[in-house]
């Protein structure tokens, strides 16, 4: 990666400069400002990462640099000069010999990134042939196969004859980097190159990327949404929020001085400064519309220590070094001096032994869920059958959350569908449920009603899990309806309000459709809905992985407040593993169908025993080398 | 200490102007729905607005060009093409919705079996369904007509909407699929539901809106059918008054030139059928499909 | 995939087992169910003496015609002589109905032809004409002008096109397919086909048309295009390379399905304009009981659509690789 003490020299060649650029999209709701008045430069061989929540912008600025945006969005303002030359006002026809050349593009989703019908040998070829129209048809081989062998995909000569549908995503999205490297950028700009991928794979990317951007000197935008990600590859990091660059600096003058309270409380959210703690530390709130952004700092609606002026005036970018800006009216002079909470991974205290007393941990004993040798097969064709799940066995306590982790294709998916009956799996296969074995046809009916009330289920994807002509208050009090049960708070409508506050909604959407809400609020609307039922088992299938940082540290402690105060069973299944240690009680592994560890999260984490969890652990990205007092998993 | 820089906390954000999202109203749906209305309640009134009977053949009075007593003249039989254009409308109109009745019964039914059902049944169904729609339209409603005999309003209803189901039973069953696999009908399973609450909550309510737009074209076609049955001789008889048998007296208006008995009722087709595929146009649900990035 | 010849054979014999199957279902439907109509297939064989004809004349007549057996019988009969090839004669005509659709097969096949080449050509050009003016005005108008047009009922359109260029106007010919003294002058033929054809097309144009323009316009808001333009290719390359590459595959497998619509189409369209073509002779025999041309005629049909479906399948399973899912061969991610 590139060297952090040269690009304090003043030599450095500016690559891009972007004064002053806003972009514009006109949708049916008005005219959404998705960036607004962001100025950065980019060096020659550096790597600047754009940190963001969903929406703030980062992907269009990228994409407005290389105008790639929809004829619906338009440059309002300001200026982009590339290599010295201003671009701004350069027509499509100038634009397509720059793209490749100049500046070239990795895309967040491999799987739709290639063309479905095209052998990946012509789509490099292609790449190669715009920008070297005369090239011969020996040299163009030898291109393209120099380029499989630079993103490192063996046997190019035989793979190059391949359709993108031979390849896993992680080979894809090394066919699409070889792709934006054909014509030698002298930019690579990669908008969530590694967030469809397994942390396996991203590991995998990220050094690919890292090596390559090394050799050839390319400099890189690089736009995600994961800080850990962001702190493990980029020289420089600029953190956006609401269409704005709130800070931006040096990878470690943000990680370990940052300055904006967006900047600390990002920072903050991740699981690992909230160890020994029950909860993490959220951001209250959610990020406003861009539609008619606040007037003043967008963020002072979710922010602790907002000041006065920050209601009224928008807070210009205060210098903190040469390198280090932020825009907060915090850094000004007449503001009073708040000192921001320290960046320090709080040093593994003895827990007060995560939140049970004597008491609950006598019931805690008590076994809820017992999965007993769990195997389940998709017939592929009539001859072959997939296993996808196999053979494993473990227990849910009373009161316990246990975290089930792996890759996608691992199956947990289908454990926790298996569990709730909704596939019935094969052989010997034993689901007891408070000692009722769900398996059993004739048990299940007898019991039917206490277990499709007692046991719930959250999804991943709150966008397909609310029908969308339902009103949110149908949806929650749903069971309630299919059951004939009377509820508690009087009629259905006081009941779906009392949940909606429960899990912290406004009453005031009651009557909306889930279309209307936002990701988080969606999300909260399904679990509500699984409350409803006052479940004693909730087995929730990803619940927080499609959501925003700061979002999925709600919901996590929305959790977290389920199990303490109202003694709810989790089972709990997410790729993300932090939020994993953080959260769960007992963990277990699972890799390709098989569970491959189960133990105390504490203890499974500190000393992983499988090759498969070391190398899960290994693969995690990690903010902390530039935190003090690092140290990962100690 | 300047005021301005107090630490105040989170407040609610103030609502800069927040501006209503202006609804275009359209005008073209608008124009459309008043002048079906105008000729639907025209056909429904016939009684008081025709001025002659329109079956009365006026042996004298045959292919007369428009003029004061016949507004529309009179076609080669003599009747009056005013009155008939109203009293057949209503035969025609008719046709048109209990036709698609009988499609989008047959229609809803089929596929929402062919959805819920096992595997081979579904097979079974949407191969019968791709057998039928390959079969050229006419020689299937001529065939079917021919069993069923002499072509009333009600037959040929039946054969109308026997052979038109097939395109909307298909979109039935691929979004039951949908919605069947969508993951809040696998909660409601969850949660207990039962087939029928999941059918009525969940399915029909998300189907019915992608099939508006082709049960309103149904209407539509089954008009033309209707029409194009008649003019051909294998749909209602030339006594029985249509827009469509009236045309078919084309032939012998040809002879003389007799523009009007061709282009009038022609036109009252041709702007009934143009509202009514206006009017499904923008039920079309209007999806949005994320953005052309070639332009 | 088919690896191996067996398993060719098999998907060959397969294939052909249904072929067989389904013609032989549709003879025995069609049989049945135009002896079930009602009607009187001597009308057809003796015209307007029927009338006079005594009940013994009626039934030697129907016995010569073979009409009083059961309808098994009669089946089995007909079944046997059309395996040897013989499909009997047409009441009407009173010739071989083989020698009555030879006479009358080559008109249909002009008018359907030219018509399906026009449709085929002028629906992707216009297609993608408007994919590359979304929402501008060309596309706009052609959109309108498409709707409007799929308005007009195919049968009026010809009417108002014979009222206009042959009874007013007298350019064109209003019926038949060429006229007595000039049977075999080309531009005669050609004159007779102007309106049919001009029906035809505008009958079906715009259905396509705005499908390839649709299909272009979901094409273009995919990722690989936002790549491909990264890449710096120009719009037209990515409009023509990818595009357009990536729908036609549907497009001809759609057009091969369509190909039996089309000439169904040109049945109505042959009645109005009293075309002699197989559109006439169909009607004619469904309506006065022809038996054995309108089994001979159905068979036809449905061997049409038949292999026009198989034509459909084998498109899309030869030329696109997407319909193709051997399973990941290419290799996976690392260790």
């Amino acid at each position: 990666m590139g060297n952090a003490e040269e690009m304090n020299g003043e030599n450095m060649s500016e690559l891009v400069e972007v004064k002053n650029l806003s972009v514009s999209f006109d949708t049916p709701q008005g005219e959404v400002q998705a960036v607004r008045d962001v100025s950065f430069a980019l060096h020659s061989g550096e790597v600047l990462a754009v940190v963001g929540e969903s929406g703030c912008g980062k992907s269009v600025l990228c994409k407005s640099i290389m105008k790639l945006l929809p004829a619906s969005a338009w440059i309002k303002s300001g200026s982009i000069c590339v290599n010295g030359v201003d671009i701004t006002a350069c027509q499509e026809r100038e634009m397509h010999k720059l793209r490749g050349r100049l500046f070239s593009m990795v895309l967040q989703d491999p799987m739709t990134s290639l063309n479905p019908a095209m052998s990946i040998g012509m789509q490099i070829e292609e790449a190669v042939k715009v920008h070297a129209p005369k090239i011969g048809k020996e040299a163009l081989r030898d291109r393209v196969l120099a380029l499989m062998r630079l993103v490192e995909i063996d046997d190019p000569e035989e793979r190059r004859k391949l359709y993108p549908w031979h390849f896993s995503g992680g080979m894809r999205q090394r066919i699409v980097l070889a792709i934006a490297l054909a014509g030698n950028p002298q930019i690579l700009f990669a908008d969530e190159p590694t967030t469809a991928l397994d942390v396996t794979i991203q590991a995998q990317i990220l050094k690919l990327l890292g090596d390559i951007q090394g050799r050839l000197g390319t400099a890189a935008v690089f736009v995600t949404h994961d800080l850990s990600v962001a702190a493990e590859v980029a020289d420089r990091v600029a953190v956006m929020y609401a269409g704005k660059i709130v800070e931006i600096g040096t990878t470690e003058e943000i990680f370990q001085d940052p300055k904006h309270p967006y900047t600390c409380g990002l920072i903050q959210a991740l699981p690992v400064f909230s160890r020994g703690r029950d909860t993490l530390r959220a951001i209250p709130g959610m990020p406003p519309t861009l539609v008619c952004p606040p007037p003043g700092d967008a963020f002072a609606c979710r922010n602790e220590c907002a000041l006065a002026i920050d209601y009224e005036e928008q807070p210009p970018m205060f210098r903190i070094s040469d390198t280090h800006y932020a825009a907060t009216w915090l850094l000004d002079k007449r503001a009073p001096k708040i000192a921001l909470p320290v960046m320090r991974i709080p040093h593994e205290q003895p827990k007060k032994d995560q939140t049970l007393t004597d008491e609950a941990r006598g019931k805690q004993q008590e076994i809820l869920l017992d999965v007993q040798h769990l195997t389940h097969r998709f017939p592929l064709t009539k001859r072959t059958v997939l296993t996808v799940v196999d053979d494993i066995s473990f227990q849910v306590r009373q009161g316990e959350i246990f975290g089930l982790v792996g890759e996608s294709g691992s199956g947990k998916s289908t454990v926790a569908r298996c569990v709730m009956n909704l596939y019935r799996p094969c052989g010997d296969t034993r689901i007891s449920y408070r000692g009722i074995n769900t398996c059993d046809p004739g048990l299940f009916r007898e019991h039917r009603k206490m277990l499709q009330t007692t046991r719930q289920i959250v999804f991943q994807d709150s966008n397909s899990s609310l029908n969308p002509r339902m009103k949110i208050g149908d949806i929650i009090t749903e069971p309630l309806r299919i059951w004939r049960i009377i509820p508690q708070r009087g009629s259905l409508r006081a009941e779906a309000a009392f949940q909606m506050h429960y899990v912290g909604l406004d009453a005031a959407y009651l009557d909306r459709y889930p279309a209307e809400l936002s990701g988080g609020q969606r999300q909260r609307v399904a679990i509500a809905r699984a409350l409803t039922m006052e479940p004693k088992l909730l087995v929730a299938d990803e619940p927080v992985a499609s959501l925003d940082v700061s979002i999925q540290a709600q919901i996590i402690n929305l959790f977290r407040h389920l199990q303490k105060e109202h003694g709810f069973s989790f089972l709990f299944i997410a790729h993300d593993l932090s939020m994993v240690e953080f959260l769960c009680d007992r963990v277990g592994v699972l890799y390709r169908g098989k569970l491959v560890e189960v133990g105390e999260t504490k203890a499974l984490f500190a000393n992983p025993k499988h090759p498969y969890t070391q190398r899960l652990l290994s693969a995690m990205p990690s903010p902390f080398q530039f935190l003090p007092g690092r140290h990962k998993f100690a | 200490m300047d005021p301005e820089f107090e630490i105040v906390g989170i407040r609610p954000m103030p609502q800069t102007g927040v501006r209503e999202s202006k609804k275009r109203g359209r005008r073209g749906p608008a124009i459309a729905a008043a002048t079906l209305a105008l000729i639907v309640l025209g056909c429904l009134a016939c009684d008081l607005i025709m001025t002659k009977d329109p079956a009365y053949l006026n042996l004298y009075g045959y292919s007369l060009p428009p003029c004061r007593e016949f507004l529309f003249g009179t076609d080669t039989m003599g009747r009056d093409i005013f009155s008939m254009i109203w009293y057949g409308g209503r035969t025609s109109l008719l046709i048109g919705l209990t036709a698609t009745a009988f499609s989008t019964f047959l229609a809803v039914m089929i596929g929402a079996v062919s959805g819920c059902g096992p595997e081979w049944l579904d097979l079974l169904l949407m191969r019968m369904t791709d057998i039928l729609l390959s079969i050229p339209w006419l020689l299937a409603v001529i065939l079917a007509q021919a069993v069923l005999g002499e072509a009333n309003v009600l037959s040929l209803s039946f054969v109308l909407g026997l052979t038109s189901w097939m395109s909307i039973a298909k979109v039935v069953r691929s979004e039951v699929r949908r919605i069947r696999h969508s993951e809040y009908v696998i909660a409601s399973r969850c949660m207990g539901g039962s087939f029928f609450h999941v059918l009525w909550k969940h399915l029909t309510p998300n189907f019915l809106s992608s099939i508006m737009f082709m049960v309103v074209m149904n209407v539509r076609n089954a008009i033309v059918a209707e029409s194009t049955l008649s003019f051909m001789g294998v749909g209602l008889p030339v006594e029985e008054i249509t827009w469509g048998s009236m045309l078919s007296l084309s032939e012998k208006a040809f002879l003389t030139n007799a523009w009007w008995i061709i282009l009038i009722p022609g036109f009252f087709l041709l702007v009934t059928l143009f509202c009514i595929t206006s009017l499904g146009n923008c039920l079309r649900e209007t999806m949005s499909r994320g953005e052309n990035i070639l332009k | 995939m088919i690896q191996n010849r067996t398993e060719k054979i098999i998907y060959y014999g397969k294939k052909l087992a249904v072929f067989l199957a389904s013609m032989f279902i549709l003879s025995v439907v069609v049989f049945y169910v135009s002896r079930l109509a009602p009607g009187d297939p001597l009308l057809s064989y003796y015209g307007e003496r029927v009338e006079k004809m005594s009940v013994e004349e009626r039934e030697w007549a129907q016995a010569k015609l073979g009409l009083q057996d059961s309808l098994l019988v009669q089946y089995g009969r007909w079944l046997e002589n059309a395996l040897r090839g013989d499909f009997g004669i047409s009441y009407k005509y009173k010739m071989d109905v083989v020698q009555v659709i030879g006479e009358r097969i080559g008109n249909t096949l002009l008018l359907g032809g030219i018509g399906f080449v026009l449709i085929f050509c002028l629906a992707l050009l216009l297609g993608v004409l408007c994919a590359w003016h979304e929402g501008r005005p060309l596309d706009r108008i052609v959109c309108k002008a498409g709707m409007i047009s799929s308005c007009i009922p195919e049968f009026w359109l010809s009417l108002l096109l014979i009222l206009v260029f042959a009874v007013n106007l007298k350019w064109l010919p209003s019926s038949g397919a060429y006229s007595l003294d000039f049977a075999d002058s080309l531009g005669d033929r050609m004159k007779h086909l102007i309106l049919p054809v001009t029906v035809v097309v505008s009958g079906h144009l715009w259905y396509y048309a705005y499908m390839i323009r649709n299909r272009i316009l979901e094409e273009v808001r995919m990722d690989y295009v936002l790549l491909a333009k990264a890449k710096g290719l120009t719009k037209r390359s990515v409009m023509f390379r990818h595009c357009l590459r990536n729908v036609m595959p549907s497009y001809l497998s759609i057009m091969a399905i369509c190909v039996p619509h089309i000439l169904g189409g040109t049945y109505l369209i042959e009645t109005v304009f009293s075309y002699p073509g197989l559109g006439t002779l169909t009607y004619e025999s469904a309506r006065y009981k022809d038996y054995n041309l309108l089994m001979i005629l159905c068979m036809m049909t449905g061997i049409t659509v038949m292999l026009c479906n198989l034509a459909a399948q084998i498109i899309n399973e030869a030329i696109d690789p997407r319909m193709q899912r051997g399973g990941q061969t290419g290799g996976s991610d690392g260790p």
